[in-house]
């Protein structure tokens, strides 16, 4: 049977060396794999939510009370050339109290509903009744042209993390409050549960509600100030234009430009310049985990160093004789560099099995939102193949440390 | 292969406190097929000579010229070449690589220059053959007696067919019976191979054998004599 390379078969005569060395670089090389597959999985997702958003401007307002005067702005919204339908939203967090427990804290978003299930992208309205069924689908008979005045349907929506905890089914009545204590408080009816989205969401966002905007806005204050003047706010107004216009960039911005204008206070922003800022975002995000790689990757490096450099001390003699004998320089180097092509190819696939093997074990028995970013991650054969390239090359780098070790072995005092 | 030292010294640390003077003013002509024997106390530059002569350590005064060349021009590149070609070593401590069979052992030197591995491996049975060790061929070193992992070495001297053979103490770790079969093997293949040969030793049986006598002192040559 021919036998491997003799650098290679040497390394049998050092098997617990070779052995815990190959596992020092699949340790050190798994944490790479484990960090660019999970973290550009998770950027990925979050981009791609993004494109795929039912809605392509974003107004917002930064301030107290946001944007004023909402339910109107979108009527005048909904007259703008090429717009289809503007929604907004009001995020205020509450307490929640049901059956004498609470308070619970919610995330609670005011919406118009038919025009909240209009900006959603397909993947979203995929988890939500439809029809939603929080009644007065244009929150226009509460509002009551401002009044407030209208009969309110006192309907709300729980995410199902929110319902599932809290054992509230659909049917039964809670009170929201928009302080800690569970008086003043208002009364709404559990009309249905919703999904939650497959994205990192916290707790916070888990347990969400959705109630109709005019709800909301009395509820929290944000009807109208303590004067008692309009103040009918929101926090944001997202704006889904109509046709080919929504998946032309340059007709997007013009639209945009033409929202600014009539709104110059507020920040008018379209989807194209956010899912920008959030590649930006991934990709600065993406140089940390590089980073970290590097110190993990170099770690790995000085330990394969030290070690080849300790087989060159222990091994004296052998190199000494070999170079006494006059084997030339480039063959010790080989034979140094093989060694540690060896060493590192092993590290190399046991790092890219235990990587792999360490997010689909996350993705399959972990928790929360560590399994769900485990279950995005993307292994790109790209990134695993310049990894491997890298891991080679840095072996290739450790081993010049050992030759020149060996280059520099006193050979007549080692052999005398 | 003829080997000329004139007027070599060999210092070490030179100019420091810790100087020390292996080699001084050593003028020496080997002939090509002679054996010659070198002898003296410890300390005296027997294994310093050997290794100026190996093209090991570089003179630090005279010259020394390998087949009419001189090599003090040469580059460490070089001289490894006209080691692994020209020249045999053996060692008193054997140094076979341990983690080597007795084969590969042999093999090493005709692997470094390049030689096919069918006739590496046709050359290292014929040489273990030779020195009686071809039942050994897969052994590793451990596993085999002092005697035979010298004859070990001496086979891997001859790999290359060197024309010179420097021998540091060949004998110096084996009993009575393995010192007389080394010597004897040492001895046959000198008059076979033609290669001259040079061999340090302390023991005056061994030196016996030899056709040249040389006594060193102190770093220099003080007795240079001819069997009758």
């Amino acid at each position: 049977m021919r036998r491997p390379p003799l650098s290679v078969w040497r390394l049998r005569h050092w098997r617990l060396q070779a052995v815990l060395t190959a596992l020092a670089m699949a340790v050190a090389i798994s944490l790479p794999v484990i960090l660019l597959s999970v973290g550009n999985g998770v950027s990925e997702h979050e981009l791609r939510d993004l494109e795929s958003s039912g809605y392509q401007i974003a107004i917002s307002a930064p301030g107290l009370h946001g944007i004023i005067g909402a339910h109107d702005l979108v009527k005048e919204l909904d007259r703008t050339d090429a717009v289809s339908t503007a929604s907004p939203v009001l995020s205020v967090a509450v307490d929640l109290f049901h059956a004498g427990r609470g308070p619970i804290p919610v995330l609670a978003e005011g919406v118009i509903p038919q025009a909240f299930t209009a900006t959603l992208s397909p993947e979203e309205l995929g988890l939500f009744p439809t029809p939603l069924p929080l009644g007065d689908p244009a929150d226009l008979a509460h509002w009551a042209n401002g009044s407030y005045a209208g009969p309110s349907a006192d309907r709300i929506l729980l995410s199902s993390p929110l319902a599932a905890a809290n054992g509230l089914s659909v049917g039964e009545s809670l009170n929201l409050s928009a302080s800690a204590a569970p008086e003043p408080s208002t009364s709404f009816t559990i009309a249905g549960t919703f999904g939650v989205p497959p994205a990192l969401l916290g707790p916070t966002g888990a347990f969400a509600a959705l109630l109709p905007l005019s709800d909301l806005q009395l509820l929290t204050g944000y009807a109208r100030n303590p004067s008692g003047s309009l103040i009918d706010a929101a926090d944001t107004v997202q704006v889904a234009l109509a046709g080919s216009a929504a998946t032309q960039t340059g007709r997007v911005n013009q639209v945009a430009g033409v929202i600014q204008g009539m709104y110059p206070y507020y920040a008018v922003s379209t989807l194209t310049e956010t899912v920008e800022q959030a590649a930006s975002a991934a990709a600065i995000l993406s140089g940390f985990y590089l980073a970290l790689s590097s110190v993990s990757l170099a770690v790995g490096l000085l330990f394969l160093a030290l070690v080849l450099l300790r087989r060159v001390e222990s091994m004296g003699p052998s190199i000494a004789i070999r170079r006494a004998i006059g084997v030339p320089a480039r063959l010790l180097a080989w034979d140094q560099a093989r060694e540690a092509l060896w060493l590192s190819g092993v590290g190399l696939v046991g790092g890219l099995l235990l990587g792999v093997g360490a997010v689909e074990a996350l993705a399959t028995w972990g928790h929360g939102a560590v399994q769900e970013a485990a279950q995005l991650a993307i292994f790109d054969p790209t990134m695993l193949t310049l990894l491997g390239l890298s891991v080679l090359g840095l072996g290739l780098l450790a081993s010049t440390a050992a030759t020149r070790a060996a280059l520099r072995l006193p050979v007549t005092e080692v052999l005398r | 292969m003829a080997v000329s030292a004139r007027g070599v010294s060999k210092r070490f640390h030179p100019g420091g406190p810790e100087e020390v003077r292996a080699l001084n003013q050593v003028s020496l002509e080997v002939s090509p097929g002679e054996f010659i024997s070198v002898e003296g106390p410890s300390g005296g530059g027997k294994t310093t000579l050997l290794n100026v002569l190996g093209l090991l350590e570089r003179p630090t005064e005279g010259v020394l010229i390998w087949n009419g060349r001189d090599t003090a021009s040469l580059s460490e590149r070089e001289r490894s070449r006209l080691r692994l070609t020209g020249v045999g070593f053996i060692f008193q401590r054997f140094f076979l690589v341990p983690t080597l069979t007795a084969r590969e052992n042999v093999e090493l030197p005709q692997r470094a220059l390049g030689r096919p591995a069918v006739e590496r491996r046709r050359r290292a049975e014929e040489l273990l053959a030779q020195v009686g060790l071809s039942h050994r061929l897969d052994a590793y070193p451990h596993q085999l007696s002092g005697g035979e992992e010298q004859r070990v070495a001496v086979a891997r001297a001859l790999a290359n067919r060197p024309g010179l053979l420097l021998a540091d103490e060949p004998t110096g770790e084996l009993d009575r019976a393995n010192t007389e079969s080394v010597l004897d093997l040492l001895v046959g293949l000198h008059r076979s191979t033609g290669a001259s040969v040079v061999l340090v030793t302390h023991n005056p049986t061994v030196s016996a054998r030899a056709e040249r006598h040389l006594s060193m002192v102190d770093g220099e040559i003080v007795a240079d004599s001819r069997s009758p």
